[in-house]
């Protein structure tokens, strides 16, 4: 198994995502990120930090292709999810994102029922069954501890939702899907504080069952939901390991600078 | 330093003067929707207002009697004159007559002068006399002869109706004659006339046709009788009616469709009048070549072509739309065609009503009728204007503007709802379908409204594609296939211009042009307001969508 550059990762558990001299760029030419060698544990947390613009968001958004929207962009080297290239000609993008779901920094709801946007998915892959989907919803929005706030108006709109229930049902409308990988894009950086507590809580529950990647400015968040965390910086992966370490004992100074509050 | 500073901020960087300027075009451009509201309402919709018939005798001691319309001062002269309807077109040659006031000996409004409307030659303006039946008198104005006259007219429409249902019967029993009729014509004057065989064939189809005849018989000549008889009761009775100036005239009471007696009306009574009239104003044909009856086929003819054209040209702008702004490659080409779009907005009318009749007409419809209808050329069939070729000229006229505006509202979806989707594992086309068309609805059903109200004020296309002064049949009735889009059809802007312009009558035609510029304009807010409401409906559903 290949290492990464930091990290004395402790026993050798399966790996999620493996990420090999990945290099990214926008416009053709414009850089953001310089080969990336990264491997992501199964059923674990694993935080994403850095400054703002250090190509944290660009990374996970690799994970699921969603970069292949945005046009003129180039990337070289190779993601391989639960061991299959993504990038390989004929890779379905529909599937690869059922498979790899994705929370946005901002919720973003379907101007639909609440009960419409959690089926939106398996909707989506042609299920029609109406009991089937029920289940699908009830079990979705129990993952996402939403069901108790929500079962009596699942024909209202989502609209209708305070900002933290929203961004619990968008966590809700991924699962739906039954991905293995869930990315989470700042998921709570728009939220006040009890609403994270409860996205963090969420968090914690899913990693029994999914493999979760977080992108977060809020350093004390990755520290306590977070079993692994990486530090990158202008591009660049400088260091990853478990989140105690990252944070007790980093081993690069810029990591320690940037999480004592020096720069970022 | 510290005044200039203050003055400084308070005029010019607030902007007072500017602010000043545009309530002023606000002001302005209030006055010009008010005024020109104002002035279409003010004349036209006192033209169903029953006016008091004035009687003035004239110093040369001649009589005119009407309503007045107007009085005005006489040009170069310290005098006024007024304009009288005086209706009896049929005796006088014109309904309306300038009389000088400085002649009028004395103005009175006798209470028994009354209106008779007819089917011809406009209004009748005097004094009902007496009802005569085949030369008789019946009876002679007094307490109860006008309740009698109103069950006398109602009794002669009646008979009308009837005449015209039994003579559907006679037609409807000739019609296997008929069709042998047309067999028999094609066997004498078609191209095999004069062989022995069409000779064998016309003699069998002779002997089907006195058989079929005899065998009707009854069938026909029943119906036919019923007609003879109905049509003698109806021809009977007539009115003597005392003109103003003395003459005697006598009427046929079938020609009679009305009568009212305006000086003896109370208000109550005038607005009954009014409301019956506006209510026939919407729903009846127009009569006298469109300067009185109703303008129920205009009507019926402009919402239905602007109802076709929403319901092709929408849908049609709109996959254009979504095309050009998710699918195609930016770059040049791209913003060629979007050039292309916006300047088609600015061509004008006309030259899109000269290549409906070119491409729609001749080309598609001329295709359709070598194909399809065979059998009746030379006589086109859809190979000359109707509502389908109208309606698909305007659709083109409009479809830019329903163009620009999806493309707006395609833009206007925020990126996090298309990011949501695809995230979702949706294809781009689901996403689409399900996120961001529903969502960008608001911003095409604006492109709607603004298609709808361009094309129902407009008129220079439809005069080469298929509108026409009056039409028999509306393009919907309940004749196989229901829907006649080949038909021609009438429609209110080329209403207002037909009566305005091309009357024959023009004073009478006046008020009619105000009437039905006043309705065009309701039924353009009304078709407005509908889609104004739905795009309401919709954004209250999308409201905070983009968060």
């Amino acid at each position: 198994m290949d290492i990464p550059m930091t990290a004395p990762m402790d026993a050798a558990g399966d790996v999620a995502v493996h990420v090999r001299k990945l290099s990214f760029y926008y416009n053709q030419s414009q850089q953001a990120l310089y080969d990336i060698n990264m491997d992501i544990r199964r059923q674990k947390v694993t935080a994403f930090i850095g400054p703002s613009g250090c190509g944290k968001s660009t990374l996970l958004r690799c994970f699921n292709r969603m970069n292949d929207v945005i046009l003129n962009t180039r990337m070289e080297g190779d993601i391989l999810i639960n061991g299959s290239d993504i990038y390989k000609e004929g890779v379905r993008l529909e599937a690869l994102r059922k498979r790899v779901g994705m929370v946005f920094q901002r919720s973003n709801p379907f101007p639909m029922s609440i009960f419409d946007n959690i089926a939106f998915g398996p909707r989506m892959r042609g299920m029609k069954d109406k009991a089937v989907l029920g289940e699908i919803v009830e079990r979705s929005l129990k993952q996402a501890d939403l069901w108790k706030e929500v079962k009596d108006r699942l024909g209202k709109s989502a609209l209708d939702l305070s900002g933290g229930q929203q961004q619990r049902l968008c966590i809700a409308r991924t699962l739906a899907n039954d991905p293995e990988i869930i990315l989470m894009d700042e998921p709570a950086s728009a939220l006040d504080p009890i609403s994270t507590a409860k996205i963090e809580e969420t968090i914690q529950v899913l990693k029994e069952q999914y493999t979760i990647v977080i992108v977060t400015h809020n350093l004390q968040q990755a520290a306590r939901c977070s079993d692994y965390t990486a530090f990158f910086y202008m591009g660049k992966l400088l260091e990853m390991n478990v989140t105690g370490r990252i944070f007790q004992k980093p081993s690069v100074k810029d990591t320690e600078d940037y999480i004592t509050g020096k720069f970022g | 330093m510290a005044a200039r500073n203050d003055y400084h901020r308070g005029f010019w960087a607030e902007g007072v003067p500017f602010i000043w300027i545009s309530g002023m075009a606000v002001l302005v451009l209030l006055a010009i929707v008010i005024g020109f509201l104002g002035l279409i309402f003010a004349k036209g919709a006192g033209h169903f207002w029953p006016a008091p018939m004035a009687q003035v005798t004239l110093k040369s001691g001649s009589s005119v009697m009407g309503p007045v319309m107007e009085t005005e001062a006489i040009p170069h002269a310290a005098a006024t004159r007024s304009l009288f309807k005086i209706g009896n077109r049929d005796v006088y040659g014109l309904d309306f007559r300038w009389v000088d006031d400085a002649a009028v000996e004395k103005r009175e409004y006798p209470p028994d002068a009354a209106v008779i409307e007819r089917s011809e030659y406009g209004d009748m303006h005097g004094f009902i006399q007496a009802l005569r039946e085949g030369g008789a008198v019946t009876a002679r104005a007094g307490p109860d002869f006008h309740p009698l006259l109103e069950k006398k007219i109602a009794r002669a429409a009646h008979l009308k109706e009837e005449i015209k249902k039994a003579a559907d019967d006679v037609e409807h029993a000739r019609e296997p004659l008929a069709k042998l009729e047309v067999d028999i014509r094609l066997l004498e004057d078609g191209s095999e006339a004069g062989t022995p065989e069409a000779a064998l064939k016309l003699e069998k189809l002779n002997a089907e046709y006195d058989a079929l005849a005899l065998k009707l018989g009854d069938a026909i000549t029943v119906p036919e009788q019923r007609i003879e008889s109905l049509r003698k009761e109806l021809d009977a009775p007539t009115l003597e009616v005392a003109l103003a100036d003395g003459q005697v005239k006598t009427m046929p009471l079938k020609d009679v469709r009305a009568f009212y007696l305006p000086n003896r009306m109370g208000l109550s009574a005038k607005a009954g009048h009014y409301l019956c009239k506006v209510w026939d104003f919407l729903w009846t044909w127009p009569r006298e070549s469109n300067t009185e009856g109703g303008v129920f086929p205009a009507i019926f003819g402009t919402v239905m072509m602007v109802f076709i054209m929403v319901v092709i040209g929408a849908p049609f702008g709109v996959m254009a739309a979504l095309y050009m702004n998710e699918y195609a490659k930016p770059g040049f080409f791209l913003n060629l065609v979007r050039l292309g779009v916006n300047n088609l907005a600015g061509v004008p009318s006309i030259v899109f009503g000269i290549f409906g009749l070119g491409f729609f007409i001749y080309f598609i419809g001329g295709g359709i009728d070598r194909l399809f209808f065979t059998d009746k050329l030379p006589e086109p069939t859809y190979g000359t204007g109707g509502i389908l070729w109208a309606s698909l000229t305007l659709a083109l006229l409009t479809v830019p503007v329903v163009v620009v505006a999806t493309l707006e509202g395609l833009a206007a979806v925020p990126r996090a709802n298309r990011e949501g989707a695809l995230a979702l594992g949706s294809t781009k086309w689901q996403m689409l379908w399900n996120v961001v068309l529903p969502n960008s609805m608001p911003g095409i059903l604006t492109g709607v409204i603004l298609a709808i109200s361009r094309a129902t004020g407009e008129v220079a296309p439809l005069m080469i594609t298929g509108v026409v002064k009056l039409v028999a049949e509306l393009p919907v009735d309940a004749g196989w296939p229901f829907l006649h889009l080949d038909r021609k059809f009438m429609h209110l802007g080329f209403h207002i211009y037909d009566v305005g312009f091309q009357s024959p009558n023009v004073e009478a035609a006046k008020p009619m042009v105000y009437t039905t510029t006043g309705l065009l304009l309701v039924i353009v807010v009304t078709l407005n307001l509908v889609a104004i409401l739905l795009r309401n409906r919709l954004r209250k559903t999308y409201k905070g969508a983009a968060l």
